[in-house]
């Protein structure tokens, strides 16, 4: 049943992504240059959505919500190295398998580096554990946690800062 | 589905709902990046390397490793590629490229470049991507 889930979510978010044509190298290195913004509104909506949609669920009883531990060091070194491949790249690990499913044949080059860099960090994992993920690690943490208010508070000020910066990327015709 | 786009905020609204959906039904929250060392442990494992030595692959009750796969993420991700060839094919989008257009205005048409850059990239990405726990 769950790969049956799989495969329905895979499918409705495929079309999402594809009808939105945020599978395109121009795109996301257009994002990244700070020249279309398009894939910051699908992700920024989706994340605002979904945010009030999960914590709804969660103060109703509905779900359970399983953090993921903080670390500075294995989130600025791995937010960074991510950073340097997505630009070269032109697309993210989801995006990769979406656009070569739009015809984009370099997703299917970057989906076989994306096989060896998977490969590679399982190889490296203890030398990764040892020195990388071991700096500044805060356990399950988030934001509501850390500032002391309400997760509504929160999620209002991200949607709050999510319309300003719609706004100024209609202005500014981004 | 006509060729013109669907708008962005509606769109990612839309990804937005089926994700908070899909956590309420299934328990799971979108991702792939996982999928990557997963499906290379099972590469490793059929030309002959005996993963049960990598310790990333057996950590976790071997959540990363072989026997991890089938699962929901790994539907996921083939279910993306679906979507998206069902959805470009309809919308007269689907198109054969191996060099972006704006790859090619700045660094010209050579494929092979490309390829390089992208697998490279592809490979310090995911490396990033599962440091990060992303």
């Amino acid at each position: 049943m769950s790969l049956l889930y799989g495969m329905i979510t895979g499918i409705l978010f495929g079309i999402l992504l594809q009808r939105a044509h945020v599978l395109r190298y121009d795109k996301q290195v257009g994002a990244l240059r700070i020249m279309d913004m398009t894939i910051v509104k699908f992700m920024l909506s989706a994340i605002v959505v979904a945010s009030i949609g999960i914590y709804c669920f969660k103060d109703l009883g509905l779900i359970d919500l399983s953090m993921k531990g903080t670390s500075i060091g294995a989130q600025v070194v791995g937010g960074g190295l991510f950073g340097i491949g997505w630009g070269l790249l032109g697309y993210c690990p989801g995006t990769a398998a979406g656009a070569l499913g739009e015809g984009r044949f370099d997703g299917f080059w970057g989906i076989l580096g994306m096989l060896c860099g998977g490969a590679l960090y399982a190889a490296l994992y203890p030398l990764m554990e040892t020195h990388i993920i071991s700096v500044g690690k805060y356990g399950k943490i988030g934001l509501p946690q850390i500032t002391g208010v309400n997760h509504w508070i929160i999620i209002l000020l991200l949607a709050l800062g999510s319309v300003f910066l719609f706004r100024f990327f209609e202005k500014k015709h981004l | 589905m006509r060729k013109t786009s669907w708008n962005p905020y509606l769109s990612g609204a839309l990804a937005g709902i089926l994700l908070a959906l899909s956590v309420l039904v299934g328990g799971h929250f979108f991702g792939a990046s996982t999928t990557f060392p997963r499906v290379a442990s099972v590469i490793e494992q059929a030309v002959g390397i005996d993963t049960s030595k990598v310790v990333y692959f057996t950590t976790k009750d071997g959540k990363y490793g072989p026997s991890s796969l089938p699962n929901w993420q790994l539907l996921f991700v083939v279910g993306i590629i679906a979507g998206a060839f069902a959805a470009s094919t309809l919308s007269g989008d689907f198109k054969l490229q191996v060099v972006p257009d704006m790859w090619r205005e700045r660094f010209g048409p050579s494929r092979l470049k490309r390829a390089v850059i992208a697998f490279l990239g592809g490979a310090v990405a995911l490396f990033g991507a599962r440091l990060a726990g992303g």
